[in-house]
């Protein structure tokens, strides 16, 4: 725990532990609340925990995590709690409490919610520790690093705080280098395109430090002969830091950043690039917390990927990509967002020999980077060594090349190639297609319609 | 919180061996960095120009600049910043250019 945190804690106020109280209290859905009493100690949830089996210490078991909420909830709002805590295991808020909350769900969870995949009862635990984190929220107790994003991303609408000139002159720049590496003067980066069928949506960490990425996504729409755009103003950023500070109104007024480029713009389609909690936050959480439905689809750049080899739209040459590949799977993007198979048919087609993890999917581990790990500096440790299990997955494939289709695994992915000395490149799936793309003809994509045929 | 020997005195570091002080930062200290966080023996010319671009920036503004800046401030090529710094343009150059760690998914 941070200096800051730590004295933070230690100037906590009783009116602070009731407001921190109330807000855990309001935001608990009744359909959550119900499971706080539902734990029944079966243990399977702490070998599903990748801090777990990393480390295996109570304190790193999940439903020892909840227990610290679960007690809470029993002593303030039960009457068995109020009168016999000691009979129910039922504590009281205190600040020895608010420690243990923020230890549990911000230094020893991602949030990735394979405990609860995994749970006897299917308890919903990261929702459950969303609470808390709100609840943590509430009373000054997010940690510094964490909540600069989501300052930075509602004062400057990136969580970079990028300029909107040094965004657009990027852009710029990568269209040149997009013209140099497919030869074609035609090939483009449109920004602010009225009317463009596809708003595209990318991490800033790419425009930022990483923008080969963003190329390569920028190709592979080239090439796909798609009618794309990015906005030069918000709108461009897919991240929403709010999602692990809990915050529902900040990252309502995030998620409405893309949503009022769509109409702004008037998109069609709002795309999310390779990200877990960008397309976990537009796809499923933006419409819960602007409480309404969205007018628009919003799609993973992965599925519009599989939709284009699917169509012949593009064409891969899997040899192009020679070295052996394996698939991550991230937490927001896979076990949260529905979307498994897209990425998996991709890479079938764009490289020469694919190798599924063990487990693979829904039930693959978490690499220890998500919930905002990345960006708590004083939990880095703990990150590192429960990235062990994915460290160990990745080993055990025999790959050369793993594929995350999220910025932020990537950054962990890179730390532990570093740290376990995997000697594995990481790329995006985009980055794969891009190097296997078949340069497409001249010749329009499709046939005109019967009203431009007319003469 | 982690720490370096540096002239006999301690310089402490945070978890992921950014700079605790940015204004502790000089040349040599940059050297120790390089030897201890990123495992560069030798900084060569090329280094530097990168190391003293994303410094002086930081000094005038406060941040990290885009890559597209650096590549433009010191000519150097995109891909010949990631193999200079294995650890990348954040968590290698900025690191050694004495800056705190930049906000985002790095």
């Amino acid at each position: 725990m941070s200096a800051e945190l730590d004295q933070k804690l230690e100037a906590l106020t009783d009116e602070t532990l009731a407001k921190g109280l109330a807000v855990f209290r309001e935001h608990l859905k009744e359909a959550e609340a119900g499971f706080l009493n539902a734990c029944v100690r079966c243990g399977l949830c702490a070998d599903s925990c990748h801090y777990h089996r990393a480390e295996p210490r109570l304190e790193n078991v999940p439903g020892r995590k909840l227990d610290h909420i679960a007690s809470v909830f029993r002593a303030h709002y039960t009457t068995f709690g109020r009168v016999a805590p000691g009979l129910v295991g039922a504590k009281r808020f205190d600040r020895d409490m608010a420690r243990a909350w923020v230890d549990a769900v911000f230094g020893r969870c991602s949030l990735c919610g394979r405990c609860s995949l995994n749970c006897t009862i299917g308890i919903p635990m990261p929702a459950l520790f969303r609470a808390a984190r709100r609840a943590l929220g509430a009373m000054g107790l997010v940690p510094d690093d964490l909540q600069a994003n989501v300052e930075n991303s509602l004062r400057h609408g990136n969580n970079m705080a990028i300029e909107r000139e040094e965004w657009v002159e990027t852009l710029e720049w990568i269209e040149e280098e997009l013209q140099a590496e497919t030869g074609d003067p035609q090939a483009r980066i449109p920004v602010d395109k009225q009317g463009a069928r596809c708003l595209f949506t990318v991490n800033p960490r790419e425009a930022k430090f990483f923008p080969l990425s963003l190329q390569a996504s920028a190709k592979v729409f080239w090439a796909a002969k798609e009618d794309w755009t990015l906005a030069s103003e918000a709108g461009w950023d897919l991240t929403n830091y709010a999602l692990f500070t809990c915050e529902d109104d900040q990252a309502a007024a995030i998620v409405k950043n893309l949503t009022d480029a769509m109409t702004r713009l008037g998109c069609e389609v709002l795309v999310i690039g390779e990200c877990g909690h960008g397309y976990q936050s537009a796809r499923w959480m933006g419409p819960e917390w602007l409480k309404s439905a969205f007018p628009f689809p919003v799609v993973s750049i992965l599925e519009l990927m599989d939709q284009y080899l699917d169509e012949g739209r593009i064409q891969v040459d899997p040899t192009k990509n020679t070295q052996p590949v394996t698939l991550h799977d991230p937490c927001n993007l896979v076990r949260h967002g529905g979307i498994s198979e897209p990425q998996r048919r991709v890479l079938r087609r764009a490289v020469n020999t694919f190798t599924e993890m063990a487990p693979r999917g829904i039930e693959n581990y978490c690499c220890g980077g998500g919930g905002g790990q990345l960006a708590m500096s004083e939990y880095r440790n703990r990150r590192l060594k429960a990235g062990r299990m994915k460290a160990d997955q990745i080993r055990a494939t025999g790959a050369k090349v793993v594929a995350a289709p999220c910025h932020n695994c990537i950054d962990q992915l890179s730390e532990l190639n570093k740290e376990y000395q995997l000697k594995v490149h990481i790329k995006t799936v985009a980055e794969l297609v891009a190097a296997a793309l078949v340069p497409p003809t001249s010749t329009p994509s499709s046939t005109p319609t019967f009203a431009e045929a007319q003469p | 919180m982690g720490s370096l020997v540096f002239n006999g005195q301690v310089v402490a570091l945070n978890e992921e061996g950014f700079l605790v002080e940015p204004g502790l930062w000089n040349e040599d200290l940059a050297r120790v960095l390089a030897r201890e966080e990123e495992g560069l023996e030798t900084l060569d010319e090329e280094h530097w120009a990168v190391i003293r671009f994303i410094r002086a920036h930081f000094e005038e503004k406060q941040g990290a600049p885009m890559v597209r800046a650096v590549c433009k401030g010191t000519g150097l090529r995109l891909q010949r910043i990631y193999d200079l710094f294995p650890s990348g343009p954040a968590k290698g150059a900025c690191k050694l250019a004495g800056l705190p760690k930049p906000d985002g998914c790095v």
